[in-house]
């Protein structure tokens, strides 16, 4: 009786047709926020793109002059530390983004476990993600002061003998820092994506699998691994995107310094654009920058829909 | 099925009228409803006062905040009762957080506030960018003739007065006296050999230290390579800094580095952090603002309380002091409103009563006159420093204070230069290669900027 009211109420009502003015209402709805979105992000963006073109300086006034792709140029062939910058930063989202679902995939799979305590260590993973990024900057470059630092200290603890590395200063370790920085802030996003996704896991072919004899490791590369890829694409995808705008965590801890050593793209961009003035120059960065990620997005994400695809027909 | 009630418009249009009747006397003033009132019958709490300067005027103030600065603006009611005025504190920041402001503003042209804080290495972006007032038909030099020369001086260009100095700062010699060190050292030459014989000698201290990123660095390498003989630029602003003199102190930087004489992390110090170094008793000697003196005297929070002394900075080999110095100060700015109310702020807030303010907090203020009596006041004080270090801060404004190049380049070319000599000091690249390239990208800057 229930079903058939269901039914009833969802079936499509033979003949109807939307008056002219019930077409347009949802467009009604729709755009204040399409107005303001435009008006905030899109004249913005447009104008920021028009500056790109331009050889405008923060203290250029109205005096500038359009100089075609000449900053595009000068930061495509001319600017060496744009192309170091550039590859540095692909180099942190790879390394920050894979060491992260390692560590994510395993902490997932060890919650999922769980039988006791999942509660209370959801809520502890969950911590790094309520401190400002800002925060962590802070703390991670007090944990690796090379005089009054936890790191250093930790290990004059145990050896018993001072050692003053420079975590921040030398050539790699700044690096590494940032990374670590990085990682701890972003593990947690992964665990729960990747947690939520195995929890959501049909168990009907683990259980065959089990009838099959199935290891564990088998169950997990031909079973888990496959049927968790689209939550592995699109926590990757996110995480890569939110990575690849790191800025305050790098700022706070070293600058893009010393020497340039851990700058990545929107550090040099802040550094080039606001500190230097060179606002046009910054804007072409900027773009150039999100071209490329738009171009990594949109690859990201026919790899979810395949995937998708892939355990789709998998599950027929 | 109930008829729907349907509305005429005749009915319409009587429904209107009656709430806009409603409306309208609704929001008829209550004097022509109500009987009038003498004015002596009703009490007042502020009495409306006639006759000074800028009754009911607002001035819309953009001003530096923390530290001491705030100290200052505890006068401003002071001045609002005098002359009528309110004051509006449209923005507060540290001088970096002002910078970017002001910057900002000027570029997009959101300025609504008629008085900016303003420093000396800063003032001639905001100039360029079109957005501060000239002075000059504001003050007239009897207003000014109490100022220290140098200061205003520093606060003019194109020949025109932008800036009124507040108060400046200059750094000194800070040297311990109960590590060996009897004498400050009177060259960068002995200064360099100071700080490696105080390392060796003495476990857990460095020789010295430098702030060592940002400004701060591409500063201190200033007035080091100015010392030395060199300047940044020659007088067709072509970049001179990666001359001899430049590599000379850019090899010190380095050579310090390289004998552990400076701190593993100083490339990451900025100003509060080479002064917590100093308060912790791991440092010899250096070069510091004035401003930290009562925080290095106190030994609650210092280890170094009544174990340093101070002295003029080294000399180098073109035989003149270092000196980086700057000031800050009140700008109007060009979209002011109340351009004469702000004139009249900020004499106010630049007077004898301001800077005698600003001055029992130990800052360095720009008034010869106040200087005058707080050395003859600090003849009398306990802290052995205290006079002495009133008489050199007076000495260095005098003789001594250099400021950057007065162009709206400077924070740019900083931008440029420090991640060079941050290169050279890790021993990334040797001096004289590091200056040439850093000399090239300022020349390509100035190029676009239009100085060639």
């Amino acid at each position: 009786m229930i079903e058939q009211a269901q039914s009833q109420a969802h079936a499509p009502v033979k003949g109807f047709r939307f008056s002219k003015s019930e077409r347009y209402l949802p467009i009604a709805f729709v755009l204040p926020s399409v107005i303001i979105i435009a008006l905030v992000v899109g004249l913005p963006m447009l104008y920021s793109l028009y500056l790109s073109f331009t050889d405008y300086t923060l203290t250029s006034g109205s005096s500038y002059h359009f100089v075609g792709l000449d900053n595009y140029y000068h930061l495509l062939f001319v600017d060496p530390l744009f192309w170091t910058v550039f590859g540095r930063t692909i180099l942190f989202i790879t390394l920050a983004v894979n060491l992260e679902f390692l560590l994510g995939l395993g902490i997932a799979q060890l919650m999922a476990r769980a039988i006791r305590g999942q509660s209370l260590a959801r809520t502890l993973m969950m911590m790094p993600m309520m401190f400002a990024p800002i925060l962590v900057g802070l703390q991670f470059k007090w944990f690796f002061s090379a005089q009054a630092g936890l790191v250093n200290n930790l290990i004059y603890t145990i050896t018993g003998t001072p050692h003053l590395i420079p975590w921040l200063i030398a050539r790699n370790l700044g690096f590494i820092t940032i990374l670590v920085a990085e990682i701890w802030m972003g593990t947690p996003f992964m665990v729960i994506i990747l947690e939520a996704g195995i929890l959501s896991l049909p168990q009907e072919p683990f259980e065959a699998a089990d009838i099959d004899g199935a290891s564990g490791w088998q169950k997990f590369q031909l079973l888990t691994l496959p049927m968790l890829m689209p939550f592995v694409y699109t926590a990757l995808a996110i995480r890569s995107l939110d990575i690849a705008r790191a800025y305050d965590v790098v700022n706070m801890m070293t600058g893009g310094g010393p020497a340039n050593r851990t700058e990545l793209i929107w550090t040099y961009v802040n550094r080039l654009a606001f500190t230097g003035h060179q606002f046009a120059m910054g804007s072409a960065m900027s773009f150039i920058t999100v071209i490329f990620s738009f171009i990594f997005t949109y690859m990201f994400f026919q790899n979810v829909l395949k995937s998708r695809w892939a355990g789709d027909m998998g599950e027929e | 099925m109930s008829k729907k009630k349907s509305i005429s418009r005749r009915d319409f249009l009587k429904l209107t009228g009656i709430a806009a009747l409603g409306t309208a006397a609704a929001c008829t003033p209550v004097a022509t409803s109500t009987p009038v009132v003498k004015p002596t019958e009703v009490p007042t709490k502020a009495p409306v006062v006639v006759g000074k300067p800028f009754d009911g005027k607002v001035v819309r103030m953009h001003a530096i905040t923390g530290g001491n600065y705030d100290e200052l603006y505890k006068l401003i009611p002071k001045w609002e009762e005098k002359t009528g005025a309110k004051v509006e504190f449209v923005f507060k920041g540290n001088g970096f957080e002002t910078d970017k402001r002001l910057v900002q503003d000027f570029a997009a042209g959101t300025v609504d506030y008629d008085v900016c804080w303003d420093h000396s290495s800063f003032f001639s972006q905001y100039v360029k960018a079109g957005g501060l007032e000239p002075l000059d038909n504001l003050f007239s030099p009897d207003d000014l003739k109490d100022f220290i020369p140098r200061l205003v001086d520093a606060a003019k260009s194109d020949g025109k007065l932008w800036v009124i100095p507040r108060h400046f700062d200059i750094s000194c010699t800070h040297y311990r006296t109960d590590i060996g060190l009897s004498k400050p050292p009177e060259t960068w030459d002995e200064f360099k050999t100071s700080a490696m014989d105080i390392t060796k000698k003495n476990p857990g201290v460095f020789g010295t230290q430098f702030a060592g990123k940002e400004e701060a660095l591409s500063g201190r390498f200033y007035e080091v390579q100015t010392a030395e003989g060199g300047q940044l630029f020659d007088d067709k602003w072509e970049p001179t800094f990666n001359g001899p003199a430049g590599v000379k102190a850019a090899t010190m930087f380095a050579d310090l580095y390289a004998a552990g004489a400076m701190p593993p992390d100083m490339t990451n110090f900025l100003w509060e952090d080479v002064a917590a170094q100093f308060v912790k008793g791991v440092i010899g000697v250096y070069t510091e603002w004035y401003g930290w003196y009562s925080y290095f005297q106190d030994p609650k929070s210092s280890k170094v309380a009544g174990k340093f002394d101070i002295a003029r900075q080294p000399k180098g080999d073109g035989g003149i002091h270092s000196g980086w110095a700057g000031h800050h100060g009140f700008s109007i700015t060009k979209a002011a409103k109340q351009k004469e109310a702000a004139a009249d702020l900020i004499k106010f807030l630049t007077s004898v009563e301001g800077n005698e303010q600003e001055a029992k907090l130990g800052i360095l203020i720009s008034r010869q006159s106040v200087w005058d009596k707080i050395i003859k006041e600090a003849a009398t004080s306990t802290d052995p420093l205290a006079k002495k270090r009133l008489e050199l801060a007076l000495l260095q404004a005098k003789e001594d204070f250099k400021t950057p190049p007065l162009i709206a380049e400077w924070l740019p070319m900083s931008n440029i230069l420090y991640p060079i000599l941050q290169k050279i000091i890790l021993g990334d690249v040797a001096a004289k290669a590091g200056l040439d390239d850093a000399a090239t990208q300022v020349r390509a800057m100035m190029s676009k900027a239009g100085y060639y």
